[in-house]
């Protein structure tokens, strides 16, 4: 008698496999935006970090005890950065559709073409005290399109120049602090003076942290200092053959294997372990930083088309199948309003003009004194994302396949960015 | 189990048959119908995936016939990634085949030690993929770790993971250190199962220590090599992360091996259609190389019996 | 092929306790006319060989565990440095406090325990139905067990997890306990049982039903106690392989009470995904070495395990 019952439950299992796979990937219903009881909301986020999820449930309880009637609860799910988009994917095709989700910037475009986000511009600006015109325009470009806003970004980090002051000390180098204070913070000095210290100390020159020869995007810093970029701002026409991006190339190799100012590809050189003079970062890395050396932090260098600046972001969508996409975009009205986003602001730098200041970023980053900080909003005003392209993945593939030709020897800038023009054109346009 | 010589006894073992299929089946019933809903039904699942275009982004799922199957002939990514499967297999068979019987047959040698070194050539099987490949990722760089050691030998060494023939022989090198000690287990028990006997009366007849190895050893442990082989390239056809930490598929595509396109394409291009149709083929390669192995063991698997 | 097939002569079947002599205490027949003294050097040259053979395979693990007890800065440094020099065991108490790291460890122990002995008892059941019992379809029905072996996980999980998703049981350990007890990670185990359970010596089963006993008797009285070598090999395969299973448990689990340990493994980062490295290979550390300590422990046991099994043909 066990034996046919365990049968008929396998059986039955078996069916409810058969059912569930079989079932299309539109089986999700969007319920309407005005749901009977009280809903439960769920955010997928990257960070793992116990301050952080404190303050989001902090947050979160609040608004739970102000609206029992619409939230009985948010949870924030911690996944792996590295398996991120992975189990998001699986998440979406599984039919557990999160209610609002962290989202890379590289897959902005392609989260807000694609119908998978739901509008939210709408709901902040008509959340009460929101003071949705404090939003730092030219944050929110990289989430909209023409009907609306899909996603807010709530971290928006600058990048800057790290730099170890000891190793430049004991070199006999000028330190960039001045050579900034006197206009000539360029990137012919900074080479410059890597190359020198390498020659005299070892170690590393200048590392653009994270590229490592593969995440060629995070190059934005370099070429944007020579004007160029990867491709037209419509997204269609590939620009890596501009004299422009050619000159910018042809610096970074020559720093490389003429200079041996840039270590070469397959050298893990890290800033943060002191052998390494200076390097291009994101100020939320200077967590790494355990007072082994000196350092101090420097605007990017300026080019030939002076230095527009970089930011790195991340936003937070509503996912339009979600169950309860009213519901959320509410609470991500009250989440990022003026007060929150003030209180967020101690660990990610805002998108609010009013909030980018010394002294509301000075809690959460005690590692920089006030003159810092002052670079670090400098830098974040009309300061460039980097990269990105609603076929974005599928670009960046196929980008760092043609570049790699470039990282050898005897490397073509003109010759390999012709190549890569010709790899990427058809996807551009796809 | 066969002649039973009285009728009574015979009617009594014609019972026992029938209620003995009824055994068979429910013995194997779990393992059966878990393989129906896990296994079977799944792949089912796939392949009726793999007739449509599906964007999970975009929420779109039509049907499109065998349009992903057309597609796979003209993708050339897709050739590439054949081609470094091919070459990563490859290597992984035959390195991990040659070093787990070389360590076995060296492990069998009762010399001083053994004991300790199995547990070291062991050790790695456990050790978790991340913290091995991040310290691969150390020893592979342009002038340290292992090229280091090979300049102290006045060697200059490759940019091992930047090289499209060295990264692929990087990969190769240390996906197998890691599972050698399991396939080295395997030997080993295989080898301890060999008589010493039939060895000792070839010496004694004059034949050299590998005429006795080639001639006796390895037939007598030929179907452990079979299993192990076949495990092994299942288990190459299926690497995945190590290849995602250490070259991402590079330099260009030269270890962007079948899986990790696969990936590639449903996880990062969102095309799962044409990812489940990917799955197909790996499947159908899988199944095509085992059933090969399998058919032709006839020629080279001993048989004591 | 039948299960008739590769069958050996009862008699090879060793007991477990008649193991082959191993190690250095073991008495080594004296061979060959060669002078002791040159074979004495052959064999240090064999060992030199395995000392040298051994660096990489020891030194990743080595690194690993001294890097737990570095600073981060100096984890970085290149080339790396063999001691720690300044150990701390920091490390080991904030794999504790920044996660519920022992429920973490809990979890993985009770989940590789679980499918364990689930495996164990779904593969030793049907490889003994496979290897002793003639039923109509038994081979089909083999061979549909069969085609587990050779399915990635990554093909299936997006199914698979619509299915855990459709059941409800997302964020629970069952798809992590049932699915590899019943799926495509048991199949190998399935494999092992019936290989050895065709050496069996048909005689014992004919005694036991002489004694009146029914099919589940013979299995459970007779030959599953008989087969504890190759239970033995079944256990440490499927320990280790549930003990790993990263993918998974990414995909079916959210919540921190609930993750196992390669997945807590990753959850050591800073407050921007950067590695806490560390406190991530201090965690690692503890994971290994337990696996380890029972290896060298069982290892004897496992290789005999092993030898006694069909796997050696």
């Amino acid at each position: 008698m066990v034996h046919r019952r365990s049968v008929s439950a396998l059986a039955s299992l078996v069916l409810a496999g058969t059912l569930a796979a079989c079932g299309s990937g539109t089986s999700d219903t969007s319920e309407d935006a005005t749901p009977d009881g009280p809903v439960d909301l769920r955010m997928t986020v990257w960070t793992a970090d116990e301050g952080h999820l404190g303050l989001f449930q902090e947050i979160a309880d609040a608004y739970v005890a102000d609206h029992p009637d619409e939230v009985s609860s948010v949870t924030f799910e911690t996944i792996p950065f590295e398996d991120y988009t992975t189990t998001l994917t699986t998440q979406l095709a599984g039919g557990n559709t999160p209610d609002l989700a962290w989202v890379f910037e590289s897959n902005a475009p392609e989260f807000v073409s694609s119908g998978a986000l739901a509008e939210i511009g709408g709901t902040l600006e008509a959340t009460d005290g929101y003071e949705y015109e404090d939003l730092l325009g030219s944050a929110l470009d990289l989430w909209s399109n023409d009907d609306g806003l899909y996603a807010y970004p709530f971290s928006n980090s600058p990048f800057v120049m790290f730099v170890n002051t000891d190793r430049i000390a004991e070199a006999g180098q000028t330190q960039p602090s001045e050579l900034h204070a006197g206009g000539e913070w360029t990137y012919d000095s900074a080479r410059d003076i890597s190359a020198a210290t390498v020659e005299d100390l070892g170690g590393a020159g200048l590392v653009v942290r994270d590229f490592d020869y593969t995440a060629w995007s995070n190059l934005a810093s370099v070429w944007g200092a020579w004007g160029a970029q990867p491709w037209s701002a419509d997204g269609t026409t590939c620009e890596f053959d501009s004299p422009e991006m050619v000159d910018a190339l042809s610096w970074f190799h020559d720093a490389v294997y003429t200079q041996g100012a840039i270590p070469g590809p397959g050298t893990a050189a890290d800033f943060f372990s002191g052998d390494t003079t200076m390097t291009i970062t994101q100020i939320s890395r200077a967590s790494a930083l355990d007072g082994s050396f000196e350092w101090d932090i420097v605007p990017l260098p300026t080019g030939p088309a002076g230095q527009p600046g970089v930011i790195g972001q991340a936003g937070i969508g509503v996912l339009a199948n979600g169950e309860n996409p009213g519901a959320a975009a509410n609470f991500l009205a009250h989440f990022t309003n003026p007060e929150n986003a003030s209180q967020l602001s101690q660990y990610f730098p805002p998108p609010r003009t009013s909030l980018l200041t010394t002294e509301s970023l000075a809690e959460g980053n005690p590692a920089f004194d006030e003159r810092q900080l002052e670079i670090v909003v400098e830098a974040i005003d009309g300061a460039a994302t980097k990269p990105s392209h609603v076929n974005y993945a599928q670009v960046d593939t196929a980008t760092r396949s043609a570049l790699d030709a470039l990282w050898t020897e005897t490397g073509d800038a003109a010759a390999v960015a012709t190549e890569v023009c010709a790899a990427i054109d058809p996807l551009l346009q796809d | 189990m066969t002649s039973v010589p009285t009728l009574p006894a015979r009617r009594r073992t014609m019972r026992w048959r029938d209620r003995d299929a009824l055994y068979g089946y429910l013995f194997s019933a779990p393992a059966v119908l878990g393989s129906l809903a896990f296994v079977i039904a799944p792949l089912i699942a796939v392949v009726w995936y793999s007739l449509h275009e599906w964007n999970v982004l975009a929420n779109t799922f039509t049907f499109i016939g065998g349009e992903n199957y057309t597609r796979m002939l003209t993708d050339a990514a897709l050739h590439d990634s054949l081609w470094a499967s091919l070459w990563f297999s490859l290597g992984v068979l035959v390195l991990n085949m040659t070093l787990a019987l070389a360590l076995a047959v060296l492990l069998n040698q009762h010399l001083p030690g053994t004991t300790l070194f199995r547990v070291l050539f062991f050790s790695p099987v456990v050790v978790s993929l991340v913290a091995w490949t991040i310290v691969w990722g150390f020893l592979l760089q342009a002038d340290n770790g292992v090229n280091a050691f090979l300049a102290a030998l006045g060697v200059t060494g490759p940019n091992w993971l930047r090289g499209s023939v060295t990264a692929m022989i990087a990969v190769v090198v240390v996906q197998v250190f890691k599972n050698v000690g399991l396939n080295m287990v395997l030997f080993l028990a295989a080898l301890q199962g060999v008589p010493e006997d039939i060895g000792e009366a070839a010496r004694l007849d004059g034949a050299g220590a590998w005429r006795r190895f080639t001639s006796i050893t390895l037939p007598m442990i030929s179907p452990t090599m079979l299993l192990v082989g076949i495990l092994t390239l299942v288990g190459s056809l299926e690497t995945f992360a190590l290849i995602d930490v250490l070259t991402d598929g590079g330099p260009g595509t030269s270890t962007t091996v079948l899986v990790f396109y696969l990936y590639r394409q449903a996880f990062e291009f969102n095309q799962f259609g044409y990812a489940s149709a990917i799955a197909v083929l790996l499947f159908v390669i899988v199944l095509a190389l085992t059933l090969l192995q399998w058919q032709t063991r006839k020629k080279w698997v001993f048989h004591e019996s | 092929m039948s299960p008739d097939q590769l069958t050996k002569p009862p008699t090879a079947q060793p007991s477990p306790g008649a193991r082959r002599p191993v190690g250095r205490h073991s008495p080594r027949p004296r061979r060959g006319k060669r002078p002791p003294r040159a074979e004495h050097l052959g064999r240090a040259a064999l060992v030199f060989l395995m000392v040298l053979l051994a660096v990489p395979f020891v030194f990743p693990t080595w690194w690993m565990a001294s890097s737990s007890l570095k600073t981060t800065s100096e984890i970085l440094r290149i080339p790396p440095t063999v001691w720690a020099e300044s150990p701390t065991l920091a490390p080991y108490r904030d794999v504790f406090t920044l996660q519920p790291f022992a429920q973490q460890y809990m979890n993985s122990l009770y989940i590789a325990v679980a499918v364990t002995i689930g495996t164990i008892a779904v593969a030793a059941l049907a490889g003994y139905a496979f290897a002793r019992i003639r039923f109509p379809g038994a081979n089909a029905l083999f061979v549909i067990v069969l085609i587990g072996m050779l399915v990635p996980s990554e093909v299936t999980i997006v199914p698979l997890f619509r299915m855990v998703n459709t059941l409800g049981l997302i964020d629970t350990h069952w798809p992590l306990i049932v699915i590899p007890v019943l799926g495509a990670p048991s199949v190998l185990a399935t494999f092992i049982m019936r290989q050895f359970f065709i050496t069996f010596p048909g005689e014992l089963e004919e005694a036991g039903r002489m004694d009146g006993l029914t099919r589940f008797g013979i299995f459970a009285r007779i030959a599953f106690p008989l087969a504890r070598s190759a239970v033995a090999a079944v256990a440490i395969f499927t320990f280790l392989k549930s003990w790993n299973l990263y993918l998974e448990p990414i995909v079916y689990l959210s919540s921190k009470e609930n993750f196992t340990l390669p997945q807590a493994l990753t959850q050591y980062v800073d407050a921007y995904g950067g590695p806490i490295w560390n406190v991530q290979l201090a965690a690692t550390t503890l994971t290994v070495i337990p696996v380890l300590i029972v290896f060298v422990i069982a290892q004897r046991q496992f290789i005999q395990g092993l030898a006694n099994t069909g796997l050696k043909g």
